[in-house]
């Protein structure tokens, strides 16, 4: 029997978390079913249910977490403005002076 | 993504490498490769689980329609609910190890696999319903939480969902006996009785003292905690809990030893547990019979829609 | 007259009706809870506990209507009375444990409660109308499971589709009892708490589902009188429910039903 990745959005706007599958023979049963095992508590606003055939997984580190190369330059992390900032508000102040 | 079995032999560095992962707390996911002990050992833990969750639906399922108040009757048909859907939940993450859902159904009627020592004891009274749902699926629950950073993944992501739906139970089952102990003296008695058939399951719960190196389930962190300290961590929580409603618990050599930082009780006899575990409790056939007749007389709907 | 004013005359009907409305739920949702642990696929166990507590849930809502109008509390309504005192349908009170059965009532039952239900929104009683504006929403589930397992078993193969027309051909004339005309109805409908009779829903209903049967090419017990155009039963509908009279199976299920309870009535549970 078909498998059918079920996915929940808790509250309107929120992103779809997957939370599970269920089994059925066919996609209105599995709609039904993923009600009550998703959503019987009121706990989606929202439910996709997907086959899981459909489903494609990207897993090879070598694809999601190259090595080799220093890519902090995407990251927020990789820049640092602190001495650069001191300096140039020093120098700021520095030729400030009234005429 | 469901999980195959390598007809390969395996590779021992490999093997040695996957258990340094899972003991380090790596996850595995149900279409990696994994060892086929490990493999095994996982299936046969969560489908004792799920036949745990099945079979517990029964002891209790009479009880719906003896239900004193309308409010005590929609908590308990929603209790035993979550507990049917729980089996289910448990079921699928043990069917893409690879066992069919059938299969597993049949090896439970055929009293080829396990379910949980306590449902194989009867109920006598709607007291006993309180204290199953509260005490039982306390000592449950206590378990449950060593299971939701397991190393199998969607068995810990499963867990985390059960755990959060059975936070309403114990309230549920608590409110229950604080009620009755609140109430008639015949209400205050059934809850005494009820308890003292319960506590020898309820010690026996989380199992016998396993040496920690011999727990394969510890071995591949499938489980995080091991047995006496479940049984300790229940204790502590619980006992004050129930001796501040006036309840006595039938054991005379219950206490804390202070020195060694842990509960004292009379070693229930293990005997018992092996006895009822292999399927030979009091309620255990006829339980089994239930649900036998049932899926015999329900094929044809399966056949029906399964094609 | 406003529409919360109950005179004394209505305040009886009305209560009857409250009474045979909450009781069929009550009851119902008690068999529906009996697939608890022992239906064809877990699925379909959990499915029907969901549906139960619907059921059970709004006789409670019922029950607690009365008990403003009455000052009892609704678990003694609920617990209380003797069989003979509940004035649910027969369709209900029997023990339908094989599936073919449970879902050609199932079926029976949640269409022609929704005629009753829909038309109860515009009760001239407001509290009535308002509370079966909640229900009628929560039955879209209901009925779609319904005709879910409806399709099924009258197309997925020749076996299912004779067990499901031997049902329903047993269980026709209960279903039509649902319709049984209440004491002092004549009253509710003059007061507008009931927009139309009993007799007048059932045409609704026979005239609802006629075609839903006929697209899966079963058996329909009714036909339609060309010179009044409604539907009208070929079959003998079995009445007593509304009047207390009900099967022993009632009796059973009372007696288990109320065995915690009648340990003690005057108890806190």
């Amino acid at each position: 029997m078909p498998v059918f990745e079920v996915f929940q959005q808790a509250r309107e706007g929120k992103a779809f978390e997957h939370g599970g599958n269920v089994v059925a023979p066919d996609a209105e049963m599995a709609i039904l079913y993923a009600r009550e095992f998703y959503g019987r508590r009121q706990e989606a606003h929202r439910i996709w249910v997907v086959p899981r055939e459909c489903i494609v997984e990207i897993n090879d580190p070598d694809l999601l977490h190259p090595p080799a190369v220093d890519r902090s330059y995407r990251t927020v992390g990789g820049y640092s403005v602190r001495d650069t900032l001191r300096a140039t508000r020093g120098a700021v102040a520095g030729s400030a002076q009234p005429d | 993504m469901v999980a195959t079995v390598d007809t390969v032999v395996e590779d021992p560095a490999m093997i040695e490498e996957f258990v340094k992962h899972v003991q380090s707390g790596g996850k595995v996911e149900s279409g990696d490769w994994m060892p086929e002990d490990y493999r095994k050992q996982v299936l046969r833990f969560v489908e004792m689980h799920a036949n745990s969750e099945l079979m517990g639906v029964l002891p209790e399922r009479e009880w719906i329609n003896k239900a004193p108040t309308l409010k005590r009757k929609l908590a308990l048909t929603a209790k035993v609910q979550d507990e049917v859907g729980h089996a289910e939940l448990l079921y699928r993450v043990a069917e893409d190890l690879g066992k069919t859902r059938e299969a597993m159904l049949q090896d439970l009627l055929d009293g080829k696999t396990k379910f949980h020592n306590v449902f194989h004891y009867p109920t006598y009274s709607w007291a006993d319903v309180a204290i199953i749902a509260w005490l039982v699926d306390a000592a449950a629950i206590q378990s449950q939480k060593a299971l939701l950073d397991s190393s199998y993944a969607p068995y810990a992501r499963t867990m985390q969902k059960i755990c959060w739906e059975e936070s309403f139970h114990i309230k549920h089952g608590y409110d229950m006996v604080v009620t009755m102990m609140n109430g008639t003296r015949q209400q205050k008695d059934m809850i005494q009785e009820a308890l003292n058939r319960w506590w020898v399951p309820l010690v026996h719960f989380h199992g016998p003292p396993t040496m920690a190196e011999k727990d394969r389930d510890l071995y591949y962190r499938i489980k995080a905690k091991p047995n006496f300290v479940l049984r300790q961590e229940f204790f502590s929580k619980y006992i004050p809990k129930i001796l501040e409603l006036g309840l006595t618990i039938p054991d005379p050599e219950l206490h804390f030893d202070t020195e060694a930082n842990e509960w004292r009780y009379a070693d229930p006899d293990w005997n018992e547990l092996k006895m009822v575990v292999t399927g030979h409790g009091l309620k255990t056939e006829d339980r089994l019979n239930l649900r036998r007749l049932a899926y015999a007389d329900t094929q044809w709907v399966r056949d029906v829609v399964m094609g | 007259m406003s529409d919360t004013t109950i005179t004394k005359t209505d305040t009886k009907a009305l209560h009857t009706l409250l009474t045979a409305l909450a009781d069929d739920e009550f009851i119902l949702g008690y068999r529906n809870s009996e697939w608890t642990g022992i239906a064809p696929m877990l699925e379909e166990d959990v499915a029907f506990s969901s549906m139960s507590q619907d059921e059970i849930g709004h006789a409670r809502l019922l029950y607690q209507m009365l008990s403003e109008l009455t000052g009892v509390p609704a678990d003694r309504i609920a617990y209380a009375r003797q069989p003979e005192e509940y004035l649910n349908c027969l369709l209900v009170e029997h023990r339908k444990l094989d599936w073919a059965h449970a879902i050609a009532r199932y079926f029976l039952y949640d269409t022609a409660d929704h005629v009753r239900v829909e038309a109860l929104t515009r009760s001239r009683y407001t509290p009535l109308a308002n509370a079966m504006q909640k229900i009628v929403r929560e039955e879209k589930y209901h009925l779609m499971h319904g005709d879910m397992w409806m399709k099924r078993l009258a197309n997925l193969s020749s076996d299912s589709r004779e067990r499901l027309v031997v049902a329903l051909d047993s269980l026709w004339p209960d279903a039509l009892g649902i319709f049984e005309p209440l004491p002092s109805e004549e009253e509710l409908v003059a007061s507008g708490v009931l927009e139309s009779s009993m007799s007048q829903l059932q045409a609704e209903w026979l005239e609802q589902v006629a075609p839903y049967f006929e697209s899966l090419d079963l058996p329909f017990p009714a036909t339609k009188d060309e010179s009044t155009g409604r539907y009208v039963p070929t079959v003998e509908p079995v009445y007593g429910g509304r009047q207390g009279k009900h099967s022993p199976e009632l009796a059973e299920l009372w007696d288990e039903m109320t065995s915690v309870y009648r340990l003690d009535p005057e108890a806190v549970w």
